[in-house]
C-alpha cells in the first residue's frame, strides 16, 4: 500500500488522537517541568457575614492574587525542573525510610502507597481474571446447548453493566449491615464491620473486579474456542492425553495469543485503577495513582488545584504502564516483524 | 408520591387565593448554576416562575463555577455559592459588586443578608448552616442523661448508652476521609482555641490544641461504627432515620429528614441542640457556613439586571413560607421551629462559633487535613507525627500555589 | 467441543462440577444486579433494611398499601414467562418478515424496543389497572403480601424528567458508536493492510494512548472548552462556538479516547480477512477505496458490529468525561444518576437513583440480548487474533 493511500485511511483517526490524546498529553509532560502561580498579595479585607439574627464583621489580612489591568489574575510561570517530581516522589524520606531499616514508613508517602496498591491490584487480579474467564468459558462451553444462551446472557451482565452502578451495587450490599455483611455476622456470630480496615476493602475491590472484568476475557476465550482445530484434538486423544493435557498442550497454545491480548487490556486497565477508589470510598486506606492524580486535580473551595504535581504524578503513571507494557509488547514486536506483509 | 403532590398542590390553591408565581415577567434569558441541595431546588423554581430561567443544579459546580464565570460573556450570570465556594470567584474578580442593584431591587432584604467585602456588597446570602448536635431524646431521657454540653459529656453519655446496649452504635459521625474528616478538625481545634495559620502563611497546627483535638476525635472512634471513615452526612443521617445511633454532630439542613415519615422511623423523637464545646468556656466547636448568590461580571447591565431580580424572586417570603422546613432561612417570614433550635443556639452562644475562615489557604489546609488525617485514625501514625506531616504537605501545596514563597 | 465423539465424552463427575460451577458463577453474576433491581421496587425503609427478608417482601412498603397479592404474583409471573418466551419465538419471527438483509440489524433493535415498551405498559400500565377491581373483590385472597412499588420510577422518569438524560444519552451514543467505527474501520483497514513499521509504531503509540489516565485528559479540556468561544474569536468570528456543554464536542472526545481500542480490534479483524480478496479487486482496476468499499464491506460486518458494541459500552456507560463537559441541559445518564449520590441526598433520593440505575441497565440487557450471537460470531470470525 502506498504510503498515500494508508495517510488517507488512517489520517482522521490519526488527527483525531492527536487533537484530543497527543496534544494534552504534550501539555502534562511540560507542565510537569514548569509551575504556574498568581502573582499574590497581602490586603487587610473587612468581611462581614451573617449569624442569626446579626451580622459579625471581621477584619484581616488576606493573601488574595493580584487583578491585571485586563480583568484577569496575574500570573507567572517558572521552569523548575524536576521539583514536581520529587515533591511526588518524596525520595529524601524514602532513602531516610530505608536507612533507618522501618521500611513501612515508606507506604506513608502517598505515591509509594498508591503505587504499592495499584501495582498488587493489578498483579494479583490479571492471573484471576484469566483463570476465571478461562473456566467459565470452558463450562460454559462443556453446557448443554440449550443452556448456553441464557447463561452466556447473564455471565455477560457484570461486564455491561455501569461501571460506577456496579460498584455501588456491590458497595450496597456490604456496607454497614448490608445484607451480605449481616449474613457473614449471623454465620461468624461476630461483628463484621467490610470498610473498616484496609485489608477487607482490598478483597472486596479485587472481587469487583474480576467479577466486573471476567465476563470480559470469558467472552474472548469462548470464542476461541469454537475455533480449536477438532483433528488436533482428536488425534491427542487417540495418544492417550489425558483431559489435563489436552487443555495444557492444545487448548491453551491455542489461546494463547488471547491470553496475551486480555493481559495487555487488563494491565493498562488495572494499572489505571480509579472506579473502585471512589466506588468504595478506600481514601483513608488504600489509594491509586490515578486517584492521587485526581486529588491532585480537583480544585478545594478556595479553586486551588495543584497543576505540576498532578501532571507529574500523571508521567510517574505512564512510564510505569509503558514498563508493565514492555513484556506483553515485544511478542506483537516479533509477530510483527515475522508476519511483516 | 405524585398523588401527595397534587393534593398538596389544590390544597395550596385553595388555601391561598392570592397566588402569584412571580411579580415580573422575566424578557432576558438567565442561567444560573448552583449545588443541588433541597434549598436551591426550593430557590431555583421559585425563580423559574419569572419566566426565562434556566436553573442547573450540578454537583460538579465546584470545578465549573470558576471556569465558567471566567468566560468572556460568563456562562452563567447567577452563581448559588457559600462562604468556602465564593472564595475563587472573589480572588478572580469575576463576580459584581451588587451595592446599585440592592438598593433598586432588594428593598425587603434583611441586613444580616448581605455579604460585605470592604464595604460592598458581593452576594446575597439566603440561608446559613451549621454542624450541630443532634439526640435521640427518648434514649436520653429514657437513660436519665442531660443533654450533652461538651464533649467530654457528649462521651460519657455514649458510655452509658453503650453500657444500656439500645442501639448499635451510641454516636454517629460524618468522618468519610476527605472533605468531611478535614471539616470534622476545623470544628474541633478552633474550638480548643487553635488558630490553623501564622501571619506569614505558614502552617499552625503542630501545638497542644492540634493534639487535644485529634485525640478527642479519637476518642470518639469506640463509640462509633467502625466504618465511620467512609460515612458521609447522608450515611450518618441514615443511622439516625433507621434507629441505629443516638447521637451526632451533624448539618443542620439535615434535620428536616429526621422526620420524614416515609423514610424515618425514629419521627419526633431526635432533638437538636447547640454544637457541644470543646473545652469549658470556649466556643462551640463548630463552623458557621452561609449559602447565597452572586452575580456575574462578564454580563450586560440589563442581564445582571434582569438576573438579580429574578433572584430576588427565588428569595422571596412567598418561597420560605412555602419551604420553611428546608434550611434555616435568613429570609423575612422564616418561622425558627424546633428542628432550627440547635443552629440558632450555636449561632448565638457567647462566644459564638466562628464562621468558616475560607481563603486560598484555607482551602489548600482543608484538602491536607482530608487527606493526612486519617493514618492518625487507623493508627498507623501518632497525632505528633500526623501533624508534622500536615504541616509538611501543606507547605508544599502552598509553596506550588504560590501562597507561601 | 462436539458430543458425538464417544472418546471426549466426559464423567459424570466432571459434568457436575463443571455445571456446579457454572451455577455458582451465574448466581455471583446476576445476584448484586438482581438485588438493586428488587431495593428499586421497595420504599426507602425497607429498601435499606437489614434482613434480605424485609428487603425481599417490604413490610413498610405494604403498609404504605402498595402491595402485590397471590393473584397479582401469579398473574404477573405468567405474562413475565410468556414474554421471554415470545422474545425467542414470535419476536424473530415478526423481525424476519419485516426486515431482511443489512437492514436486520435495524430491524431487531427496532423491534426489541417496541416489545419492551408494549411489556412495559402492559405490566405497569394495563394489568395494574385490571387488578385492582379484582384484588378488591377477593376479599382476602386479593390482599396484598409483597410489598411493591413503582413510586420512584415515576419520580424519576416524569418528575425529574429522567427522559431528557436518556435522549441526551442516546444521542450522544449514538454518535460515538457511528464515528468511532466510521473511522475506525477506514483506520483499522488501513494498518492491516499496511506491513510497515510507521503503522507497527502508530499502532504501539496508540497503545500508549490508551494507558493515559483519563481524568488528566479530562481536567485538561475543561479550560480550553470553556473558553473556545474566546479562543476561536480570531479566526470564526461571532460564530465561533463554546465547546462546553456541546454533545458533539463530547462525542468527539469519547471517540478519540476510543480510538486505540477501535483500530486495535479492527486491524486484526480485518487482518484475518484474506489479503488475496481484495488484491483480487485490485487486479481488476480498482483502487483500494474501490476494492474496501465492494469486497471488504460487504464481509466486514460481524468484526464492526462487535466493535460497535464495544463502542456503544464506552459511549453510554461513561462518567468521567460527560460529567464534566456537558451542562445540565444536556446531561446524560450516568452523571445524571451520580448526582443523586453525591449531593446532599436523602434517602428517597437514594432509592430513586437505585430506580434510575435499574432503568439505565434496561437498554444494555435489550441491546446484548439482541447482539449476543453477533458478539460470540463477530469474536470468533477474528477480532480477537491478538
Amino acid at each position: 500500500m502506498k504510503f498515500k493511500t494508508f495517510a488517507t485511511f488512517v489520517g482522521p483517526s490519526v488527527v483525531m488522537m492527536i487533537l484530543f490524546i497527543a496534544l494534552p498529553l504534550i501539555s502534562v509532560f511540560f507542565e510537569s517541568f514548569k509551575v504556574t502561580q498568581p502573582i499574590m498579595q497581602q490586603v487587610e479585607v473587612e468581611t462581614c457575614t451573617p449569624g442569626f439574627t446579626g451580622q459579625t464583621c471581621v477584619t484581616s489580612v488576606k493573601t488574595i492574587p493580584v487583578i491585571g489591568d485586563d480583568g484577569k489574575v496575574e500570573t507567572v510561570t517558572q521552569w523548575q525542573g524536576l521539583e514536581s517530581y520529587r515533591s511526588v516522589l518524596q525520595m529524601e524520606k524514602v532513602w531516610a525510610a530505608i536507612g533507618s531499616g522501618n521500611w513501612s514508613d515508606i507506604l506513608q508517602i502517598d505515591f509509594w502507597k498508591a503505587l504499592r496498591f495499584t501495582m498488587m491490584f493489578t498483579l494479583l487480579t490479571l492471573p484471576l481474571v484469566i483463570g476465571v474467564g478461562l473456566l467459565i468459558a470452558l463450562t460454559v462451553n462443556n453446557a448443554a446447548k440449550s443452556f448456553k444462551g441464557p447463561v452466556i446472557f447473564i455471565s455477560l451482565l457484570p461486564f455491561i453493566i455501569t461501571p460506577v452502578i456496579g460498584s455501588l451495587s456491590i458497595y450496597w450490599l456490604f456496607v454497614g449491615d448490608g445484607i451480605l455483611t449481616a449474613m457473614m455476622e449471623r454465620w461468624t456470630g461476630t461483628n463484621i464491620s467490610m470498610f473498616a480496615q484496609a485489608w477487607t476493602i482490598e478483597l472486596l475491590m479485587y472481587f469487583y473486579r474480576v467479577w466486573h472484568v471476567a465476563p470480559f476475557a470469558f467472552v474472548i476465550f469462548y470464542a476461541g474456542l469454537q475455533s480449536v482445530n477438532m483433528d488436533t484434538l482428536e488425534s491427542a486423544v487417540i495418544d492417550g492425553a489425558s483431559r489435563l493435557q489436552r487443555l495444557r498442550h492444545v487448548i491453551i497454545p491455542h489461546l494463547m495469543p488471547l491470553i496475551v491480548f486480555i493481559a495487555l487490556i487488563h494491565l493498562m486497565d488495572c494499572y489505571r485503577v480509579f472506579e473502585e477508589i471512589v466506588g468504595f470510598r478506600s481514601q483513608a486506606h488504600v489509594i491509586s495513582l490515578q486517584w492521587l492524580t485526581y486529588d491532585f486535580l480537583v480544585p478545594d473551595d478556595a479553586g486551588n488545584r495543584a497543576v505540576s504535581r498532578a501532571s507529574a504524578s500523571a508521567m510517574l503513571t505512564m512510564i510505569g504502564i509503558v514498563l508493565l507494557l514492555i513484556w506483553p509488547l515485544r511478542r506483537t514486536w516479533k509477530e510483527h516483524r515475522g508476519g511483516a506483509h | 408520591m405524585l398523588k401527595k403532590l397534587a393534593l398538596a398542590g389544590v390544597v395550596s390553591l385553595m388555601g391561598t387565593t392570592a397566588w402569584s408565581a412571580c411579580a415580573f415577567e422575566n424578557t432576558v434569558e438567565v442561567k444560573s448554576l448552583s449545588a443541588g441541595f433541597e434549598a436551591w431546588k426550593a430557590v431555583t423554581d421559585a425563580m423559574a416562575e419569572c419566566g426565562n430561567v434556566q436553573a442547573e443544579l450540578d454537583q460538579e459546580f465546584r470545578t465549573k463555577q470558576p471556569a465558567a464565570f471566567e468566560a468572556n460573556p460568563s456562562l452563567y450570570h447567577i452563581g448559588g455559592v457559600s462562604n468556602g465556594t465564593v472564595t475563587p470567584l472573589l480572588n478572580s474578580g469575576t463576580i459584581r459588586p451588587l451595592d446599585d442593584l440592592v438598593a433598586k431591587y432588594g428593598g425587603h432584604l434583611q441586613p444580616n443578608q448581605l455579604i460585605k467585602i470592604d464595604g460592598k456588597v458581593m452576594a446575597v446570602a439566603m440561608m446559613v448552616n451549621t454542624q450541630h448536635l443532634m439526640y435521640r431524646e427518648d434514649i436520653l431521657s429514657d437513660l436519665d442523661i442531660a443533654v450533652p454540653t461538651t464533649w467530654d459529656e457528649v462521651y460519657a453519655a455514649a458510655d452509658k448508652i453503650k453500657a444500656a446496649g439500645v442501639v448499635d452504635y451510641p454516636l454517629g459521625a460524618t468522618m468519610k476521609s476527605g472533605w468531611n474528616l478535614a471539616q470534622e478538625f476545623v470544628n474541633m481545634y478552633p474550638g480548643f482555641g487553635g488558630a490553623l495559620f501564622n501571619d506569614d502563611n505558614t502552617a499552625a497546627v503542630n501545638n497542644d490544641a492540634g493534639v487535644k483535638a485529634l485525640e478527642t476525635m479519637k476518642a470518639g472512634m469506640p463509640y462509633m461504627d467502625p466504618e465511620v471513615l467512609v460515612s458521609d452526612s447522608t450515611y450518618v443521617q441514615q443511622q439516625f432515620q433507621q434507629g441505629k445511633i443516638a447521637m451526632a454532630n451533624l448539618w443542620a439542613s439535615r434535620g428536616g429528614a429526621m422526620d420524614d415519615e416515609a423514610e424515618s422511623t425514629v419521627v419526633g423523637k431526635v432533638k437538636m441542640a447547640a454544637a457541644p464545646l470543646a473545652m469549658e468556656g470556649g466556643a462551640p466547636a463548630t463552623t458557621l457556613w452561609w449559602d447565597g448568590i452572586v452575580i456575574a461580571k462578564n454580563i450586560t447591565d440589563e442581564e445582571a439586571d434582569a438576573a438579580f431580580r429574578v433572584a430576588m424572586e427565588g428569595m422571596d417570603e412567598e418561597m420560605v413560607k412555602a419551604n420553611n422546613d428546608a434550611a434555616i432561612w435568613l429570609v423575612k417570614g422564616f418561622q425558627p421551629g424546633p428542628l432550627s433550635e440547635g443552629a440558632i443556639a450555636t449561632a448565638t452562644a457567647s462566644p459564638a462559633a466562628p464562621a468558616y475562615p475560607s481563603t486560598s489557604r484555607m482551602g489548600l489546609m482543608h484538602t491536607v487535613l482530608g487527606n493526612e488525617i486519617p493514618a492518625f485514625l487507623t493508627g498507623d501514625r501518632d497525632a505528633a507525627a500526623t501533624l508534622v506531616a500536615i504541616e509538611e504537605a501543606y507547605t508544599t501545596s502552598a509553596k506550588e500555589a504560590g501562597v507561601l514563597k | 467441543m462436539s458430543s458425538t465423539s464417544k472418546a471426549m465424552r466426559q464423567s459424570f463427575g466432571l459434568r457436575f462440577a463443571s455445571g456446579a460451577f457454572l451455577t455458582f458463577w451465574c448466581v455471583i453474576a446476576a445476584f448484586p444486579i438482581a438485588w438493586i433491581a428488587i431495593m428499586s421496587f421497595k420504599s426507602p425503609v425497607d429498601a435499606f433494611a437489614d434482613s434480605p427478608w424485609a428487603v425481599i417482601m417490604g413490610p413498610a412498603t405494604r403498609a404504605n398499601g402498595d402491595g402485590l397479592s397471590i393473584l397479582d404474583i401469579v398473574i404477573g409471573l405468567v405474562v413475565i414467562f410468556f414474554t421471554i418466551r415470545w422474545a425467542f419465538t414470535k419476536l424473530p419471527a415478526l423481525v424476519n418478515q419485516y426486515a431482511s438483509g443489512p437492514m436486520l440489524i435495524l430491524g431487531w433493535l427496532i423491534g426489541a424496543a417496541v416489545y419492551a415498551v408494549i411489556f412495559l405498559l402492559i405490566f405497569f400500565g394495563l394489568l395494574p389497572l385490571i387488578m385492582g377491581p379484582i384484588n378488591g373483590l377477593l376479599g382476602p385472597l386479593g390482599e396484598p403480601i409483597l410489598g411493591m412499588t413503582t413510586q420512584h420510577y415515576v419520580a424519576v422518569w416524569i418528575e425529574n424528567e429522567f427522559y431528557r438524560n436518556f435522549l441526551n444519552s442516546m444521542l450522544v451514543t449514538a454518535g460515538v458508536v457511528t464515528i468511532s467505527l466510521t473511522v475506525g474501520t477506514l483506520a483499522g483497514y488501513g494498518l492491516a493492510r499496511s506491513g510497515s513499521d510507521f503503522a507497527f509504531w502508530l499502532l504501539i503509540l496508540a497503545l500508549i494512548f490508551r494507558a493515559l489516565p483519563h481524568s488528566v485528559l479530562v481536567a485538561g479540556y475543561l479550560p480550553w472548552f470553556i473558553n473556545s468561544a474566546e479562543i476561536l474569536r480570531p479566526i470564526f468570528g461571532d460564530l465561533s462556538p463554546t465547546l462546553y456543554g456541546q454533545p458533539w464536542a463530547v462525542i468527539a472526545v469519547l471517540v478519540s479516547i476510543n480510538q486505540p481500542f477501535t483500530i486495535w480490534m479492527l486491524r486484526s479483524f480485518f487482518q484475518n480477512i484474506p489479503a488475496e480478496l481484495d488484491e483480487a479487486a485490485r487486479v481488476d482496476g480498482c483502487s483500494h477505496f474501490q476494492a474496501f468499499r465492494r469486497v471488504i464491506m460487504p464481509v466486514m460486518w460481524p468484526g464492526v458490529i462487535t466493535t460497535g458494541l464495544f463502542s456503544f459500552l464506552l459511549g453510554y456507560n461513561d462518567f468521567l468525561v460527560t460529567s464534566l463537559l456537558l451542562d445540565a441541559q444536556n446531561q446524560t445518564m450516568v452523571p445524571a444518576i451520580a448526582g443523586y449520590f453525591n449531593r446532599e441526598t436523602t434517602t428517597t433520593d437514594q432509592v430513586e437513583a437505585v430506580a434510575a440505575a435499574v432503568s439505565i441497565t434496561a437498554p444494555l440487557f435489550l441491546l446484548v440480548m439482541v447482539f449476543q450471537r453477533q458478539i460470540v460470531s463477530g469474536l470468533t470470525a477474528g477480532a480477537v487474533k491478538g
